[in-house]
């Protein structure tokens, strides 16, 4: 079942569609955002430049530097008389970002949203624990709006307070779940450690994760622990919020909403638009949004586009989870790796931990990179050989997985310096 | 198993003081070492080590983040003639019993040879010495 019937439009209506907005978000951007009108006026184009859809590579990136140098509103489109709702994300490095939403903004995030719960299954039937952070930052209002349009009974309990948590959610007999999925974890070993018996005395069936990465296995065994469905559900406030795009029950991959958020993969380095199934960055220009609409914004998100059918019927494109930032990304001799990939790699191989450090240098003109990695502490032996061997090992996964050469080095558990309890990841010493 | 040492074997990264930090460990909590083998990749190293207290020395090591593991070996006395040391080996490959590794240490003027083979061949090993009149040491003889 799908909430709205643009979920499973034929790919010529949708084109169609998208083109419709497309056209009209850029007549809106350049005559009601100077910052945009100056952009076009640089590149040397007019709104009128926009014919198909591939000629949305002439218009300008939006990175969230821009948003920050027309703080607070510099970037909307109409005046405050029109804006209902306003959200910023921390400012962490730098200013915040603010965004607002118009009435027919909050429509769309209801209508975005509304699908995503429906490939949960959520009816009105259902109660959702909404364990989601409150307040400025777009998840928990975001989650919490839409499934009261839904006529869903929610629960506004967002995060913390453990213990109280689980006491609600086995009282009030939750159907459904929203949170991080490290929050998900930590509920369900605080539920082991007070004695719950999780699938008796709990009656979710579905969880709606998002804002972090999850490797697969994580996704699995949070699945697996809580006996629920896991939807993925990926958004950015610059964007939306949550809603931008969600996997459905069938496949871990996410369908984009991309009638109202178009999506495209480029290349980080050089801004070229790739091919579908070609990894890069996620850009996503908004369709529909009045408050604050957006041209293809630097989502910084590496991923990659598919158009390959959904035995769910939805004809919506799919995005693979995410698989790193741009920032993260190296570059070896040519190849792209992210740190995540080979995370990924090496939780696969026993003896070892996932406590892993990058170490790229040059030598002579050619990347060399080293991998030193955290023996596991039950790991040891009195054989050279099987400490190489397993140096061997880990290559030869590498170099299959990642078509990267790699020299791994094996070191004692605890050894990799930590920052704030993390291992620092990547020691970059070639010159940039 | 009145011969099996415990020997430690412990892994260090090949680098500058990493051998020292392990050494200072042991000598800080008063652990005598009686005789020491380094193997080395380039990465890094294989300390085989007996002490005289093994069970404390794993014990200190590994709260102090080394990884330790003990492995069975045995030692035997060998006189300072020649011939005496190939009398040991030539008896052990004459049974097919494959050494993995040997290092030696004097004790006054007695040579000890400590012997590692594979951990399902020990006794064998030890059987084929005995039947050989090659004289072992006892486990104990290291231990305080």
């Amino acid at each position: 079942m799908t909430f709205s019937k643009n979920e499973s439009l034929s790919s010529s209506n949708l084109k169609a569609l998208q083109l419709s907005y497309l056209k009209e978000t850029v007549l809106r951007v350049y005559h009601l955002v100077p910052f945009y009108k100056k952009k076009f006026e640089e590149l040397g184009i007019k709104p009128s430049d926009i014919n198909t859809l591939e000629d949305i590579s002439k218009l300008p990136f939006t990175k969230k530097q821009d948003l920050r140098d027309n703080y607070p509103f510099g970037l909307f489109s109409v005046d405050m008389d029109q804006i209902v709702r306003i959200h910023s994300s921390s400012g962490t490095t730098g200013k915040p970002t603010v965004v607002g939403y118009t009435e027919h903004d909050m429509d769309i995030w209801a209508e975005v949203m509304g699908r995503v719960f429906t490939m949960g299954g959520l009816t009105c039937k259902d109660l959702l624990h909404n364990a989601t952070g409150y307040g400025l930052f777009t998840g928990g209002l975001g989650f919490h709006s839409a499934a009261e349009r839904m006529k869903i009974a929610v629960i506004p309990s967002s995060t913390g307070f453990t213990s109280r948590q689980l006491l609600l959610l086995r009282d009030f007999g939750a159907t459904a779940i929203t949170g991080t999925p490290s929050f998900a974890l930590h509920l369900a070993e605080k539920a082991k450690a007070e004695g719950y018996d999780i699938k008796k005395d709990f009656k979710l069936k579905v969880g709606f994760f998002g804002a972090e990465p999850a490797s697969e296995g994580l996704k699995n065994e949070i699945a697996n622990i809580w006996g629920i469905d896991y939807i993925e559900v990926y958004g950015l406030s610059e964007i939306i919020g949550p809603g931008v795009a969600s996997s459905c029950k069938h496949s871990h991959l996410l369908h984009v909403n991309e009638d109202h958020f178009y999506p495209e993969i480029i290349d980080p380095k050089t801004g070229e638009v790739l091919e579908d199934g070609e990894r890069g960055e996620l850009v996503v220009t908004t369709l529909t949004k009045q408050g604050l609409p957006i041209i293809r914004y630097r989502t910084g998100d590496i991923t990659s586009i598919t158009r390959v059918p959904c035995r769910c019927g939805r004809t919506l494109c799919r995005i693979e989870s995410i698989v790193g930032r741009s920032d993260d990304m190296l570059v070896i001799n040519g190849v792209n790796v992210f740190p995540s990939q080979i995370e990924h790699v090496l939780s696969k191989i026993n003896d070892i931990t996932i406590n892993y450090q990058i170490i790229a240098q040059k030598k002579g003109y050619l990347d060399k990179l080293e991998i030193d990695i955290e023996l596991s502490e039950n790991f040891m032996s009195d054989d050279v050989n099987e400490f190489n061997q397993l140096k061997k090992k880990i290559e030869h996964e590498l170099l299959n997985a990642l078509y990267i050469n790699v020299d791994v080095k094996l070191v004692a558990p605890r050894s990799i310096q930590r920052s704030e309890g993390k291992a620092i990841r990547v020691i970059d010493k070639r010159a940039n | 198993m009145k011969y099996a040492i415990k020997q430690l074997s412990v892994f260090i990264e090949n680098k500058a003081g990493e051998l020292s930090d392990f050494t200072q460990v042991l000598s800080k909590n008063g652990i005598s070492i009686k005789s020491i083998l380094l193997a080395d990749s380039t990465d890094f190293g294989l300390v085989r080590t007996i002490v005289d207290n093994p069970e404390r020395a794993k014990a200190i090591l590994e709260e102090e983040g080394f990884s330790v593991r003990f492995t069975n070996v045995f030692g035997v006395k060998i006189e300072d003639v020649v011939g005496s040391f190939d009398k040991v080996v030539t008896a052990l490959a004459h049974e097919n019993i494959n050494i993995q590794y040997t290092y030696s240490f004097y004790e006054a003027n007695i040579g000890i040879f400590i012997f590692s083979v594979e951990q399902n061949s020990f006794e064998e090993a030890i059987k084929i010495l005995e039947k050989n009149s090659i004289e072992i040491v006892s486990a104990s003889h290291f231990y305080a």
